[in-house]
């Protein structure tokens, strides 16, 4: 594996707070890793600093082997996106995707020879001569990418990018970053809040909380495996169940069934009282008060089809899982 | 104009007559054939528009205004655009007090200020009454320039600066390609306000004239203080052709509600 950047010991500190708290972390070159977390758990403030915006308190961070904690961002060499864009209002979509081509002193004829690549790349080649206040949201975004893209830079970083489109373009803008880093072997690191995007893309993801790294791999192996309780319930995981020992077990909604009288789940079984139904299309949402000593609300999800789960409110339920979907926590 | 909404209209219609109407009568008798300064005119002539421009006090007057307009203008935007910089962009300790003090001469009366330039500068440094002048007209235009240049700089997006800083250009190619053309509008507008609020000054002006240095309003309301033509009249219409081909000029390259207020865009 070729290493593109390293953080060493990484501490950031805002007077009393705690932004990061001394993380190690290897990104892989060619490789997309997403920075997972709940706001204020330091993704953002990572990148930043690997982006050369911010100085760590202590700790090193290392671009391709050189030391460049202390190196300002214009000579880091590394393109990045903002979460407003950050396009330049007062040029064209080409001259923002060239701005940076023009810095590097290209001549003007392979100038516009690359822009318009990039712009071809990204899908807005018929927009080069526009302002960015005329683009719509998704087009902005895609203009900021290509201005990155376009000085070939050693790091792509992206900070929450798809954040501010709507749930649709999100979802086919995820599809158009894979493409994208493909296309262009770029290593990427990618901040995000939203697990779906972070599990759809990850070559690597790092599940962060509170300035610390709580979990990193590929999504293959960190999804079926949460490290704790933290990355599993960032992870979607509910239903977390302590037993007679003292184990921490938890199982998805999905995973988790009405069980008919003649059957026993070989994995968890729960008794409870059914507080709510929820009808929510593909599926129904079941809510019920356990009677186990903790007392806890668990919730499954049952298929609308599944003519077995006639529950309502009221009723006395047997839950259960299959072993193949309890996941046993460490802490 | 809203006809859902008379009361507003009626409001708008009535503020825009009592603005423009007694202008109008100033125009109107600035034509005047006769000899008093009355409305409807006798005649129509320009005998008081040739009157007032081979009126030298009045010519050397206007000569002054613009000079220190001018002068003041520059000075001002000079001090007002890194001040600005340094409270939108810089990590300035107590911004806040910053601010206030670059905004406090609109709310301090200016005859105290010019009371006080007039003690400390002319009486007890013994400057010239032009160097007073401009040092006072100057911090009378601070508030529009800090003010008018920090509201195109607040709506710009914070973060254009540090894409121009990740794509590989110094914090000095960064202000010279990216900030101040975010500021251009800004810096256009505090400019205009700012010379038109230097060249219409009163208080100021009065307190610190001279027999050297005085500017256009100052001569002319001395002028009318001792005679009462139509004189008065024409130079005014002269000034005020002259802001209007200002105001054209501005809103067909810039835009007025972009100049105003610098934050339309």
């Amino acid at each position: 594996m070729t290493v593109a950047a390293q953080f060493q010991q990484v501490t950031q500190r805002f007077g009393d707070f705690t932004a990061v708290d001394a993380i190690d972390l290897t990104i892989p070159a060619g490789k997309l890793t997403t920075l997972l977390g709940p706001s204020g758990c330091g993704k953002t403030t990572s990148l930043r600093m690997l982006a050369g915006y911010s100085t760590p308190t202590s700790g090193r961070i290392l671009i391709d082997g050189v030391d460049s904690t202390r190196t300002p961002p214009e000579r880091r060499g590394l393109g990045m996106v903002f979460q407003s864009y950050a396009l330049f209002p007062h040029l064209t979509v080409a001259e923002n995707v060239g701005y940076g081509l023009k810095l590097r002193k290209m001549p003007a004829a392979e100038r516009t020879r690359v822009v318009a690549e990039t712009l071809d790349l990204v899908g807005l080649g018929h927009l080069a001569g526009s302002r960015p206040k005329k683009l719509s949201g998704g087009q902005q975004q895609r203009v900021a990418l290509a201005r990155a893209i376009a000085i070939r830079p050693k790091l792509l970083l992206l900070d929450e990018p798809l954040s501010n489109l709507d749930a649709r373009l999100r979802v086919h803008m995820r599809a158009e970053l894979r493409r994208i880093q493909a296309e262009t072997g770029l290593t990427v690191v990618l901040v995000t809040h939203d697990q779906d995007e972070a599990l759809e893309l990850s070559d690597q993801m790092v599940v962060m909380r509170e300035g610390r790294i709580l979990q990193q791999g590929a999504p293959i192996d960190v999804f079926p495996a949460p490290a704790n309780r933290l990355v599993a319930e960032f992870l979607g995981y509910e239903n977390f169940v302590t037993s007679a020992d003292g184990t921490l077990r938890t199982v998805r909604p999905e995973h988790l069934q009405v069980l008919g009288q003649e059957r026993r789940a070989d994995g968890l079984t729960l008794e409870g009282v059914v507080v709510d139904v929820a009808f929510r299309g593909v599926d129904r949402l079941v809510t019920v008060d356990a009677d186990d000593s903790l007392g806890r609300t668990v919730r499954l999800t049952a298929d609308v089809r599944d003519g077995a789960v006639t529950a309502r409110p009221g009723d006395r339920v047997v839950l259960g899982a299959d072993q193949a979907h309890v996941v046993t926590l460490a802490g | 104009m809203n006809t859902r909404r008379p009361v507003a209209a009626t409001l708008a219609v009535a503020g825009y007559v009592i603005m423009i109407v007694p202008i109008l009568f100033v125009v109107a008798t600035s034509f005047t054939g006769g000899s008093t300064l009355r409305f409807p005119p006798e005649g129509l002539s320009l005998r008081w528009f040739d009157a007032a421009v081979h009126h030298t006090p009045f010519i050397t007057a206007m000569v002054s205004s613009l000079q220190l307009a001018a002068l003041a203008t520059v000075l001002a935007l000079l001090l007002g655009i890194p001040a600005t910089l340094a409270i939108h962009r810089g990590r300035l300790p107590g911004k806040g007090l910053v601010e206030g003090l670059f905004l406090s001469p609109l709310i301090v009366p200016e005859l105290v200020v010019g009371l006080a330039l007039f003690q400390q500068l002319m009486i007890g440094l013994r400057l010239d009454n032009f160097t007073v002048l401009l040092i006072g007209h100057t911090v009378l235009m601070l508030p529009y320039a800090v003010r008018v240049t920090g509201a195109s700089l607040a709506l710009a997006d914070p973060f254009v600066e540090e894409a121009a800083r990740g794509l590989g250009a110094s914090p000095l190619r960064t202000f010279f390609t990216v900030t101040l053309p975010l500021l251009r509008p800004g810096i256009f507008s505090a400019a205009l306000l700012s010379f038109v609020t230097s060249f219409n000054n009163v208080p100021l002006s009065l307190l610190l004239q001279s027999r050297d240095f005085r500017t256009l309003p100052v001569t002319m309301l001395d002028y009318v203080q001792q005679s009462y033509d139509p004189m008065v009249a024409a130079t005014s219409t002269i000034i005020l052709a002259g802001t209007v081909l200002v105001a054209v000029v501005a809103e067909r390259t810039v835009g007025f509600a972009r100049i105003f207020g610098g934050i339309n865009r």
